[in-house]
């Protein structure tokens, strides 16, 4: 009897409920044809107990026994059907059988069954101690979007990621719990595809992406379609093993494999278009130029400036163009096509698929982000079951044409009277050289060109039963080029200024890496009751990088822009090799007594080579337990089917500070004198920095009621960072503006989570499922010695978040003087810097999460993923100095005019009021500026008909019609409230149709 | 096992970077980081020749220029005169100007403990180092009033660093001056004049002893100089004032590549009006002396048929030219010829002053100068100054040392006030070091 005691444990308090349940809608009817049919079902480990067997489309049932033992009575013509939680439904005709011998396999799609990836091991779902979120390739594939962050937006709890522009190619921010460095770059999560550590630093600098919001991220290189599940680590138990890295959370990417079976061809095309979300509300000519014009009369200025082309006459006063239509109102279009064969015997497995898609820009012109890809994946079992091997590797090439500016900016601030883009003769009309034509930027691109190979290969072998020894080798290899140019052409043909002026800003960037992790795992059953399981390990890795800035100008033509050797001065802002080195031993421990009671130990020493002699290593560790209350037969009865309280402490650490930081340099960045490259000081230095720790504990509650057709799980979390690793601000006068140190500062993410999944409807034709999650989080600098006395205490106050500004309380429009007020703190009867920024704004959100549902119908299903978030953010719609040349938010009809008024906004000045550019100054300063950004979106819907089976045969074809971003409501007075970067393209809305073929 | 871990996450320097120890303990590598000073004083900040350096935003800002860009405010503050602590470009002068000044005291300190370099390395890389660190000084102070003097690399100190009153600056400046005048040569250290020497450094101390009214002692530094006739004196047109091989010039700035030349030229030359940055102002362009040949060979008009505007055209040539012609000129023989006369004439010396004028104005075409009193004699300078000088980033410093700001600016720039001969504090840097209190007065 394997196992006895457990399978009674569980069936004991399995079998009241569902016997309730059976009294509840089932009533047994005797049949008189009727003949005893009797049976055993098992599994791998042995009988099965409380197994569900009932004769198809008949109310009659029954459950196996204590010993796995059935009886029924039935009919010939009958089908048993046979099944249970966590096992996969068996059917079978009765025939003239009248004793059945039933295997049952388990279902790895049910919840508690399906095995979570942990990165170095992996552990059934159910017996988890640690804090795992997951989303699956039916999530992904659902979506429309090329980065695979945009994926996971909404979707799980804990984990917030913001898209910084809607251009192709940009990158995101991604928060796992909160911001817990000081440092705002050192808050990346550790990226592992297919056990390869994946670097995300970005690849360029802002001058040579000068149309992103954000220096271009790898990330990007990732195929969605090609992701089997994501998988994101939180607490300490599940990132402790990863030690240094693992203080953000770890972001664990699985690729598709092949399935042994029929060699299955798939096909995937898609196409759509795609617009920006939202565009803020301007001005027309007639508010604009009333504006202008109130301005230049506040300032006693009768006579207009020469330059004020568009009041002074030289510019039409009746025309009225919508800039933000002309030059942000395009429509992209979409495309994306995804392949795949796959199959494979027993022993062995392969798929490969290859990706194309291409997208257009919604700015004018002829851009477009193209990016394809392969993939193979291999996988081999030796006959014996003891050798096993697996080999991925993915290549992927990306190409980014788009212009080399934003438009968001100048499609907001031209004067809405500006001229004519085009002349008549087609050519570029510069109103003879008033009009500083936006469309002049056209011409200056920005390429982009990636290739990233990303390869592993996983070997392992049972020395001796349950003792495996394996090894992981990984390598990668990213080139990536970008240039961003500004041709002559950008100028106004009148100047006659020529190619000699044209200008390239170009950046090359390299990053090599390799990884070998040799591991021993050791699994231990003691007396059935006890399941040891063991690993140890050890890492080696190294990354190479090269980092090439070149600027070139002076050319001899404009079309030879691309090609430095065409110009006549080529000049090296920045030529770094970087070698970065890592070095640990890891080891886990877990032991599971009765699969009720797990505790879990991980515990890592790692050495990087991003520390100074003597400081290179740290050792960090974790313990998770988890009690499996549901299978105590107190809950034997009742609504209970599942129950887990888990709980986690530990350390993590954080080393991301970039590498040679501790060194005292010169660089070759000087720039060239008299024929030499002059020498300047790299940085200065302190050889003394360590490593940053994070302690996070973790509580966790999993309830699953109604055989688990409810599933609720909870989390309390505290996270606390400490011996933080910052660029502590320096004043100029240093000659640098920050030093890298450590503080005795300490910050603390605290928070509760909450997903829940419910089947709401489970018939033959409807399915309806529910997910909900939700993220409170508080963030919180708890403790900072000599912040007062620190450039610091500018940035941050003790007991508020990391992500606050402190602004100058804004106290309105003054009704005499028409000017914004603020409060004088300090009371010296001056608004200072210093004195009067003393309303602390947080950034953060205060909650947010989504809720998605999936409803199946036949053949068709809906999913749509709505998306929330409530925070504060800097209101966009506000730019400039109201009443000079640009245009402003046609909301600022509400200004002050004459003594008295009670405004939202101050009175206009043409730039000449002093009193009125400082007032407008520190308004951006101001608690004024601050609004309400909350969203919730629509950020996901997918309607997809899958063609019967009968009309096809083995063959599939699905239909679907996928749309992200469709519908926000928000009270943000901007343009949309997801940004970044103020004043960056909005994310694009994006409707697609395809079509699925596989046979 | 952990020696070879130890060994395993050490890392060799980076092929792109030498240690801060090696770099002085070779000739070439220590001159190496000299020349980036220079080539930082060329591009970036105070002294660049782009229309962000101070010779094109302070003509702006007094009555040499108008502007007419349709950039946007940011543009426009200098010429309306509004510029708030937070002006970008008020920010980028302090920032750049103290890197530069970081370092010049990281080139004293690695000289000082090298133990590779000569004495006469030693003293050469000294003399130029000192002499950056007081020129950056002297603007600064010049713009900004009481500033921090900076003679290290610490940051705990230089982080929390008080201001020093512009008298304490100046003693600290003449001192640096006054040693690194002992250890340059009167030779060039190239044929081309693009290294401080000797001369270089009297020519600051000159400028510094007339801004202070230490008359006798201007004249003295400058003689220093000017008697130097066979450096100094030849016989060159005005269209070769500006030329690279200009024997008038005292220390120049190399451009970046051969082939390159001035940026100052790109700043200020535009081809089509109305002009995409600023134009001389066309009362400046009014006030020449008829005959006066800089106002033929150094200015330049530019019409669309209706309106003639004209632009600087000291710097002729912004193009590539294969083979440079012309570099950023820092020092030229014909402001030390104005700073002596106008030291002379301080003095009494007035037939000596108006030697010294005349020269200037015979150079240009005009007659001797019918000053007769001490007093028409200095105003006659001053006029002059605007004349030869102008666009060269001294209009601003001469109306301010002689207190002629207000009367001059008050009429013509409606958004002038007497507070705006210091420029404000960057509100970011009053922030990160509290110690920079009080702002300057009014902002």
């Amino acid at each position: 009897m394997k196992n006895y005691l457990l399978f009674k444990a569980w069936a004991s308090h399995r079998l009241p409920y569902l016997t309730t349940l059976l009294l509840l809608f089932w009533v047994t009817i005797s049949s008189s044809q009727n003949v005893p049919i009797s049976g055993t079902v098992t599994d791998a480990q042995g009988t099965l107990p409380g197994v569900n067997v009932t004769l198809k489309n008949k109310t009659i049932g029954t459950f196996t026994d204590i010993e796995g033992k059935f009886q029924i009575n039935a009919t010939s013509e009958d089908t048993l059907v046979v099944s249970s939680m966590g096992y996969t439904a068996v059917e079978l005709l009765v025939g003239n059988q009248t004793v059945f011998n039933i295997t049952l396999q388990p279902d790895e799609t049910t919840l508690q069954e399906v095995l979570i990836n942990a990165g170095y091991y992996k552990v059934k779902d159910k017996e988890r101690t640690g804090s795992i979120a997951k989303i699956t390739a039916k999530d992904i594939e659902t979506q429309p979007v090329t980065n695979f962050l945009a994926t996971m937006q909404g979707r799980m709890a804990g984990v917030n990621i913001t898209q910084s522009s809607g251009i192709a190619g940009s990158g995101f921010d991604i928060k796992i719990r909160g911001q817990n460095s000081l440092r705002t770059d050192g808050n990346a999560p550790l990226y592992i595809i297919d056990g390869v550590p994946y670097a995300s630093d970005p690849l360029g600098v802002g001058y040579t992406a000068t149309v992103m919001a954000l220096p271009t991220s790898p990330l990007n290189n990732i195929n969605p379609g090609d992701i089997e599940s994501i998988e994101i680590l939180k607490d300490a138990d599940a990132t402790a093993i990863y030690g240094s890295r693992g203080a953000n959370g770890v972001v664990l990417i699985t690729t598709k494999k092949g399935k042994a079976g029929k060699t299955k061809f798939s096909i995937n095309v898609n196409r759509g278009t795609a617009q920006v979300t939202r565009f803020a509300d301007l001005m027309g000519t007639k508010q604009y130029l009333e504006m202008r014009r109130e301005a230049f009369a506040n300032d006693g200025i009768t006579e207009y400036p020469a330059n004020a082309y568009d009041i002074n006459g030289t510019w039409n006063p009746e025309r009225e163009t919508d800039w933000q239509k002309q030059l942000i109102g395009g429509t992209a279009q979409i495309t994306n096509v995804q392949s795949a064969i796959a199959g494979g015997s027993e022993g062995t497995q392969f798929l490969i698929s290859g990706n194309y898609g291409k997208e257009t820009t919604v700015f004018p012109g002829d851009f477009n982000y193209q990016k394809g890809n392969i993939r193979v994946n291999l996988t081999h079992t030796a006959p014996d079951k003891r050798f096993k091997t697996t080999f991925a590797a993915g290549y992927t090439h990306q190409n980014n044409n788009q212009p080399a500016i934003d438009y968001t900016i100048e499609a907001r601030m031209i004067a809405p009277n500006a001229p004519a883009l085009y002349n008549n003769d087609g050519s570029l009309n510069w109103e003879n050289g008033t009009f500083n034509n936006p469309l002049r930027n056209l011409k200056g691109e920005f390429l982009a060109k990636t290739y990233d190979l990303v390869s592993n290969l996983l070997l392992s072998y049972e020395i001796i039963p349950n003792l495996e020894i394996k090894s992981n080798f990984g390598f990668t290899d990213l080139r990536h080029k970008e240039s961003s140019s500004k041709p002559s052409t950008i100028y106004d043909p009148a100047w006659e200024v020529g190619p000699e002026y044209s200008l390239i800003s170009m950046g090359n960037t390299t990053r090599q890496s390799w990884v070998i992790e040799p591991q021993l795992n050791y699994k231990l059953k003691i007396k059935e009751l006890l399941k040891v399981e063991a690993l140890v390990g050890s890492t080696f890795q190294e990354q190479i990088g090269s980092q090439l800035i070149q600027r070139a100008s002076g050319f001899t033509s404009n079309s030879l822009i691309n090609n430095l050797a065409a110009a006549s001065n080529v000049t090296v802002d920045g030529n770094e090799t970087s070698e970065y080195r890592y070095q640990a031993f890891f080891g886990r421990i877990n032991l599971n007594y009765n699969s009720k009671y797990i505790i879990n130990l991980t515990g890592r020493r790692d050495g990087s080579s991003r520390f100074g002699p003597g400081r290179q290593f740290a050792s960090f560790g974790a313990v998770g337990a988890a009690w499996l209350f549901g299978a105590e037969s107190i809950f034997n009865k009742g609504p209970l089917s599942f129950g887990k309280l888990r709980a986690s402490y530990g350390i993590t650490g954080n080393d991301q500070i970039g590498n040679y930081q501790f060194l005292d340099t010169y660089s070759a960045t000087g720039g060239n004198y008299q024929g030499i490259i002059g020498l300047l000081p790299t940085r200065l230095f302190n050889p003394n920095f360590a490593w940053e720790t994070n302690k996070k504990i973790e509580l966790g509650l999993e309830v699953g009621l109604f055989k688990d057709r409810i599933f609720i799980t909870a989390a309390v979390f505290r996270n606390q960072s400490s011996n933080q690793l910052v660029g502590t601000p320096l004043a100029a006068t240093t000659g640098f503006t920050s030093i890298q140190a450590n503080l005795d500062a300490s910050v603390q993410n605290s928070g509760i989570e909450l997903t829940t999944r419910t089947v709401n409807v489970e018939t033959k034709n409807w399915t309806w499922t529910t997910n909900f999650n939700f993220t409170m989080l508080k963030n919180e600098l708890l403790s900072f010695s000599g912040l007062e006395s620190s450039t610091y205490r500018n940035q941050f106050v003790i007991g508020q978040p990391l992500n606050i500004q402190k602004m100058y309380q804004f106290e309105g429009v003054n009704p005499t003087t028409g000017l914004y007020q603020f409060k004088d703190a300090d009371g010296d009867g001056r608004i200072t810097p210093e004195g009067d920024r003393t309303a602390v704004v947080d950034f953060n959100p205060q909650f947010y999460g989504g809720l998605q549902n999936q409803i199946k119908f036949k053949n068709w299903q809906l999913d749509f993923l709505f998306q929330f978030i409530k925070q504060k953010n800097t209101n966009t719609a506000a730019v400039g100095y109201p009443g000079t040349t640009g245009n402003q938010a046609s909301a600022l009809s509400d200004h002050w005019q004459n003594s008295g008024d009670t405004a939202t906004y101050q009175r206009f000045t043409s730039g000449a009021d002093e009193e009125a550019m400082q007032a407008q100054v520190n308004y951006y300063s101001s608690t004024g500026i601050i609004t309400d950004a909350s969203f919730i979106r629509l950020k996901n819907i997918a309607v997809s008909y899958n063609m019967p089976s009968k009309w096809l045969g083995n063959a599939s074809c699905k239909f679907v019609v996928e749309g992200q971003n469709l519908v926000t409501f928000t009270p943000y007075k901007g343009a949309d409230p997801e940004f970044i970067v103020t004043n960056s393209l909005p994310p694009l809305k994006i409707i697609t149709a395809g079509i699925q073929l596989s046979f | 096992m952990c020696y070879s871990c130890d060994d395993f996450v050490n890392v060799d320097l980076p092929t792109t970077q030498l240690s801060s120890n090696l770099v002085f303990e070779d000739y070439n590598t220590a001159t190496a980081a000299v020349l980036a000073v220079y080539a930082q004083i060329r591009d970036k900040g105070l002294t660049t020749g782009n229309p962000s350096g101070m010779q094109i935003k302070l003509g702006e800002y007094t009555d040499e220029l108008q502007f007419f860009g349709a950039g946007g405010q940011t543009d426009a503050s200098f010429y309306s005169n509004i510029v708030l602590p937070n002006n970008n470009t008020v920010k980028n002068w302090w920032n750049n100007t103290y890197s530069q000044i970081y370092a010049t005291n990281a080139i004293l300190e690695g000289v000082q403990k090298s133990t590779a370099l000569n004495t006469n390395q030693k003293n050469q890389l000294t003399g130029e180092a000192l002499f950056c660190r007081a020129l950056l000084h002297f603007y600064l102070t010049n713009l900004y009033g009481d500033i921090p003097y900076i003679t290290n690399t610490n940051y705990n100190t230089n982080t929390t660093i008080p201001k020093t009153s512009v008298n304490i600056v100046y003693e600290k400046l003449e001192a640096d001056l006054l040693i690194a005048e002992a250890l340059l040569n009167l030779e060039y250290l190239n044929s081309e004049r693009i290294r401080p020497n000797k001369a270089t450094v009297q020519a600051l101390l000159a400028r510094l002893y007339l801004y202070s009214g230490k008359w006798s002692a201007a004249e003295n530094a400058a003689s220093a100089i000017l008697n130097n006739t066979a450096m100094y004196e030849g016989t060159q047109s005005l269209d070769e004032v500006f030329l690279k091989d200009s024997f008038s010039t005292i220390w120049q700035l190399s451009p970046n590549a051969d082939g390159e030349n001035t940026l100052e030229a790109g700043s200020n030359i535009f081809m089509q009006g109305p002009p995409p940055g600023s134009a001389l102002s066309e009362n400046f362009v009014n006030s020449f002396e008829s005959g006066d040949q800089r106002r033929t060979s150094w200015i330049k008009a530019v019409t669309n048929g209706t309106t003639t505007w004209h632009h600087a055209f000291k710097y002729k040539t912004f193009e590539n030219t294969g083979t440079s012609v012309e570099y950023s000129i820092m020092f030229r023989t014909a402001e030390i010829y104005l700073i002596r006369a106008e030291a002379r004439a301080q003095l009494g010396n007035l037939t000596d002053a108006k030697i010294d004028l005349n020269r200037i104005r015979n150079t240009a075409g005009l007659n001797n100068t019918t000053a007769m009193s001490m007093q028409d004699i200095i105003k006659a300078i001053l006029k002059e100054r605007h004349a030869e000088l102008f666009t060269e980033g001294h209009r601003f410093f001469d109306l301010k040392r002689t207190l002629m700001l207000n009367e001059v600016l008050t009429p013509i720039k409606p958004g002038w006030d007497a507070k705006d001969i210091l420029f404000p504090i960057p509100d970011t840097e009053l922030l990160l070091n509290p110690n920079l209190n009080p702002q300057n007065p009014g902002y």
